[in-house]
């Protein structure tokens, strides 16, 4: 008998104001075996998440389940009485939640909050749950467990948090554990660290195991088969090294081919003519020694609260030819956002100098000329906020031609178009909303904007990562069409190594403000020397001696230890 | 119109109590703006005995302590007060505005100064605030529209303070500053256009506070002044007929009650309807 | 922790300064000086020019502004508000019992509120949406909508007039004793209780909506923890905290409340004091209970602060955010 098995599910959100009801999950079914690893894969709003909380007989506000069964050891959960269904939660069947600061109660130390689990289900008293705890905080690598029992959720690292909430998970040693996206708000190495404890406890405990996430190449890590949704329906499912391979589906292919991935290989190198002029191409952008530290604002507050910030951005050089990428690599602190920053003129560098075409830039965006703003311009990584959302497609775009050209009217309109065309997109846009348009639209209406001014110099920062899978791949290839087209260099920020290695022709990696690697991205990504960027391609790449890396490497713990 | 997607009649009829709020307000405000057309006497008229009871023969509400029509001044009866609030709770959301969107976005010493200036104001109980300037300026009902407006000031600038400080941090912001747009153009152009909501919702809900506020000190004696007919007012004075006339009271209890009933049924159902949180823009003061 | 508070406090501080110079400002500079504000039209008609000259050399009130607002600042610190202009009656005396009076039934009045609002505000936010929750929110708007002195005289009208349970108006002294005072503070008390509790009940009820949909409510269920102990011990603690500050802030709506209610039953508090003090234009009396009230309203921030830092180990940590 399987554990679980889920027959024709579904699930409706109703709008709160309309009344109408719309279905997140529609007509779901599938087996899982007592120790079984199922992967459930599909992009942001495809269900898959309302289906995990479903599973366990759970939905948010507004949602309700309309039909289908949830059969748990053969048993329908979703007929169960209240105190049925609580006595199974926590103890037959567990969850790990997507974002483990939220998730903790923020005002109860995190100790006691597993502790708690165990008074419930397994009825231990105060001395033996704590007990209990502190083993399972070993269990779960935790480095001083004492120390994290005591803590505040807000007072221990990303990964420390994520290890806590899946010790609780683990308290009673459940059946079935469900694990939501339980990486997403972790950085790259430390994401690596916890799926390595996943695995190892999976191995141990011989828990069925059911892991939600956008990321396929999570699934071919973790997981024996793999679910793909899409829309709320089931797509194509499989055996995961099998669907990753060979997806049957078109969705299934679209999926996996749009993933950027670290160990594909490097771009066509682009035609030799090219190439050469790259070389001798003049220099555009001259980082040197350049440092940044957070200055606190002046104020009250302030003066009752005096900090000290170390340094976001520690003695950074690097240069940027015309027409040419460079990529900006690292994890999230690592001081790539701020040179952004400092280049575009929303701060100024604490020492070093910034040399764009000659000429020193140091300074911010008010004391720079109107050329000056014109010929660097920034794409940022969300593009529902880098658009204004009462003004409509049009206005945004006709803005920046009106203030850099004086252009307006009809010919303003006519240059918007061609950019929107430039990017694929059609003139009927112009009267939309930004909240009206698609994540992958709105980018590209925020390239397009970007555009408008023809820059030398274009600062793209994250600009894939608040995209799904299936659209980043387009949205790059578009950029990188457009910048093609015009000759502008590009500054391309990213965590993400696979998309860098696609797009730069340079790479700097940087750890915690300093440059720890650089040069050419073939010799930094076919041949990396330092630690720290095999640390980070081995995560990329899922390998398993990404662990050995990380002992090998004591001058990066720090980094490992968490945001 | 359109609000967030929704047409504005989906916005008042966004509940029961919505409609019947805004049938409340709609009824109020029609009175008060066609009454001196409606009225059978003049307000301030002495024109029967004192005190008839209502029913009369010509006096449907009967007749006050000194014998004016009671239903004319009734129905004028809101008209004082309704301005004041109005426009003072007007003048402070519209100039609240300005200050509370430029403090989030230039930050710094200038937000610091203002917002101590609002903890200032907001630590000193409404009433007594009016009381300053009543016993310093006199009260006529310019001093107390500009003591409303300065009453709310305050209360506006952080309500619409802190949604502005939502969008300040957002790239559209980043993006209008780098372009070179101008500080006030990135205040009015680009933010202020998200921060509406906000505003609407603070002077609908602070408006029916006004009101509160005003016939309150009316009440104490503090406010409007007779001969002009006020409900607060008309309560206070019928206080020493209260077991010969309690009508006297009760007629103006009711005209008060429903209109800022109706306003705060119908600012509620807007709130709710523009996705924001009536309870959180109520801050006392 | 410690420096948290300290650091408040001096904030209080600074505070109460600015209302200080605000109150002396908005009385005893734009207008005018106290006795320009003191002195009607048909005054000055009769009087001299020495005349005026040597009552104002009397009250002090030749000395420039700022040396005569810090001479009535350090005498407001430790209670000396100065004289009365028509019989020279030091404030303090004037003050003290209907400020004690005052103080009884707000304590009264905040002492029956804050559980009361906190039980239907609860209770309305989870059953969000569902019948009670209908019932309360009609309930409440309606509660905070109708004016103060209008339920007040409406409560007279039924229990004094027709039922004639309590008298009309309260005949009791400045200096009656508290347990008369607390005998008759049951129908101004309810008056101002029926408002408050509205308000307060609808901001808790919006915190602990806002808990309930919180993620860690979502883990704690999960998880199997009974319902019970999530409401109790997890979402409770956390829907009080953001609204702390509001319900000081209230305290403040509390302080004009009573100023109403004492005149609509004739209760002997500072409400009555005031209202006498601005029909006969005594500036400074105004000043004090104004001050006074500031004080009040700052001293419950400050502990409401307080109750945050206790409370919120992030406020612990992170001090510097707001």
């Amino acid at each position: 008998m399987p554990l679980l098995e889920v027959k024709d599910l579904r699930i409706a959100y109703q709008n709160p104001s309309t009344g109408e009801q719309m279905l997140a999950v529609d007509g779901v079914s599938f087996k899982v075996e007592p120790g079984e690893t199922l992967g459930i894969v599909g992009e942001s709003g495809c269900g898959k998440s309302t289906l995990a909380r479903a599973l366990m007989a759970y939905c948010r506000p507004g949602g309700v389940i309309v039909g289908g069964e949830v059969l748990f050891d053969g048993n329908n959960i979703l007929e169960f009485t209240d105190e049925q269904i609580r006595e199974l939660r926590g103890r037959r069947m567990a969850m790990v939640p997507q974002d483990p600061l939220t998730s903790l109660t923020y005002h109860m130390k995190v100790g006691p909050q597993i502790d708690e689990i165990l008074k419930i289900h397994q009825q231990l008293g105060a001395h033996a749950a704590r007990l209990s705890t502190l083993k399972l905080f070993e269990g779960t690598n935790l480095p001083t467990p004492e120390k994290s029992y005591g803590r505040y959720p807000h007072e221990n690292s990303g990964g420390q948090r994520q290890r806590v909430v899946i010790a609780g998970a683990l308290a009673c040693q459940p059946d079935l554990l469900i694990l939501d996206e339980p990486t997403t708000a972790l950085d790259t190495t430390t994401e690596m660290q916890v799926l390595k404890l996943v695995k190892e406890l999976r191995d141990r405990m011989g828990t069925a195991l059911i892991y939600i996430t956008h990321d396929l190449t999570l699934t071919d890590y973790i997981c024996e088969n793999v679910l793909v949704m899409r829309e709320g329906k089931v797509v194509e499912r499989g055996k995961a090294t099998e669907i990753f391979s060979a997806p049957q589906t078109d969705y299934g292919k679209m999926l996996v081919a749009a993933i950027p991935r670290v160990d594909a290989a490097f771009p066509e190198p682009a035609p030799a003519i090219d190439k050469q002029e790259a070389s001798t191409a003049t220099l555009l952008l001259n980082v040197e020694n350049l440092s940044y530290r957070y200055a606190q604002r002046w104020s009250i507050d302030a003066l009752f609260n005096p900090q000290q910030e170390e340094l976001a951005v520690d003695n950074v050089s690097f240069e940027l030819r015309r027409g040419e990428t460079l990529g900006l690599v690292g994890e999230s602190g690592s001081g790539k956002s701020t040179i952004a920053n400092i280049v575009v003129g929303l701060m100024a560098p604490t020492s070093g100098e910034v040399a764009f075409d000659g000429a020193s830039i140091n300074m911010i965006d008010k004391f720079r000329s109107a050329e000056l703003r014109r010929r660097i311009q920034i794409i940022f990584q969300d593009p529902l906020s880098s658009l204004n959302p009462r003004r409509r497609i049009e206005s945004i775009l006709t803005r920046p031609l009106k203030i850099f050209f004086g252009m307006s009217g009809a010919a303003a309109r006519d240059r918007a178009v061609e950019l929107l065309e430039d990017m694929e997109l059609s003139a009927d846009l112009l009267k939309r909303f930004p909240r009206q348009l698609s994540g992958g639209q709105q980018q590209r209406v925020a390239i397009a904007r970007a555009f408008t001014a023809k820059p030398d110099l274009i600062l793209c920062d994250e600009v894939t990562s608040a995209l799904d899978v299936s659209v980043q791949a387009h949205v790059l290839e578009l950029l990188k069409g457009i910048q093609n087209k015009t000759g502008a260099a590009s500054l391309f920020i990213s965590h993400d190594l696979g998309v860098v290695k696609q797009v730069a022709d340079d790479t700097v990696v940087l750890q915690k403000g300093h440059i720890v690697d650089a040069g050419t991205t073939r010799s930094v990504f076919g041949d990396p020397t330092h630690t720290y960027t095999k640390l980070l391609l081995a995560a990329a790449s899922r390998r398993e001696d990404y662990a050995d890396l990380s002992t090998a490497a004591p001058t990066t713990a720090g980094a490992l230890r968490g945001r | 119109m359109l609000v967030n997607g929704k047409s504005l009649g989906a916005i008042l009829t966004h509940s029961p109590g919505t409609t019947v709020g805004v049938i409340l307000v709609s009824l109020h405000l029609l009175n008060a703006l066609f009454a001196p057309l409606l009225i059978p006497y003049g307000e301030t008229q002495l024109v029967g005995q004192p005190m008839l009871e209502p029913g009369h023969a010509n006096f449907l509400l009967g007749t006050d302590v000194i014998g004016r029509d009671f239903l004319s001044r009734l129905m004028m009866g809101g008209r004082t007060s309704i301005t004041v609030a109005m426009v003072g709770v007007l003048g402070a959301v519209l100039i609240g505005t300005f200050f509370a969107v430029s403090a989030a976005y230039i930050g710094g010493f200038y937000d610091d100064v203002i917002m101590r200036i609002v903890d200032t104001k907001l630590s000193i109980p409404g009433i007594l605030f009016v009381a300053l300037f009543v016993v310093g300026f006199g009260r006529s009902v310019t001093v107390l529209t500009i003591v409303i407006g300065l009453s709310y000031f305050p209360g506006a600038v952080r309500t619409i303070r802190s949604q502005a400080m939502t969008q300040v941090p957002l790239a559209y912001v980043k993006a209008a500053r780098l372009r070179g747009e101008s500080t006030l153009s990135v205040i009015f152009r680009e933010l202020t256009p998200n921060v509406v909501e906000v505003v609407v919702v603070e002077f609908a809900i602070r408006t029916s506070s006004a009101i509160l506020i005003v016939s309150a000190l009316s009440f104490l004696g503090l406010g409007i002044s007779p001969p002009t007919p006020d409900w607060g007012l008309m309560v206070s004075e019928g206080v020493n007929q209260i077991y010969q006339a309690p009508w006297l009271i009760l007629f103006p209890a009711v005209f008060i009650s429903t209109l800022v009933v109706g306003l705060n049924f119908a600012s509620d159902g807007l709130a709710n309807a523009l996705g924001l949180d009536a309870a959180r823009g109520l801050h006392g003061g | 922790m410690l420096r948290a508070m300290i650091r408040r406090t001096l904030l209080s501080v600074l505070i109460l300064f600015l209302v200080a110079i605000f109150v002396f400002l908005a009385t005893e500079v734009l207008p005018g000086d106290a006795l320009d504000v003191y002195l009607s039209e048909d005054d000055v008609a009769v009087m001299t020019e020495e005349d005026i000259e040597e009552m104002r050399h009397d009250l002090g009130l030749d000395i420039p502004a700022p040396i005569r607002f810090f001479t009535w600042l350090s005498g407001a610190v430790v209670g000396d508000f100065g004289v009365t202009i028509v019989d020279q009656i030091p404030i303090g005396n004037i003050i003290f019992h209907p400020l004690l009076n005052s103080l009884q039934l707000g304590a009264i009045i905040t002492l029956i509120t804050m559980p009361v609002a906190f039980a239907i505000g609860a209770t309305a936010g989870y059953w969000r949406g569902q019948r009670t929750d209908a019932v309360v929110s009609t309930t409440t708007i309606i509660g905070y909508s109708i004016p103060d002195f209008v339920i007040g005289t409406v409560l007279i009208i039924i229990f004094a007039v027709w039922i004639p349970l309590f008298p009309a108006v309260i005949t009791a002294y400045n200096k009656a004793h508290p347990m008369e005072l607390l005998a008759v503070s049951l129908l101004p008390a309810i008056t101002v209780i029926i408002g408050h509790v509205a308000h307060l009940s609808r901001l808790l009820r919006a915190g602990f909506i806002e808990t309930m949909n919180s993620d860690f409510v979502e883990r704690a269920r999960l998880s199997g923890v009974p319902e019970r102990r999530v409401v109790w011990r997890h979402v409770l603690p956390a829907s009080v905290i953001p609204t702390l500050n509001a319900m000081a802030l209230y305290m403040a709506g509390v302080l004009s409340g009573l100023i109403v209610v004492e005149k609509v039953f004739g209760y002997p508090g500072l409400g009555i004091e005031l209202i006498e003090a601005v029909d006969t234009r005594e500036v400074h009396v105004v000043q004090a209970i104004a001050f006074l009230g500031a004080v009040l309203v700052v001293v419950m921030n400050l502990l409401a602060d307080f109750a945050i830092i206790a409370l919120d180990p992030r406020v612990r940590s992170h001090v510097s955010e707001r």
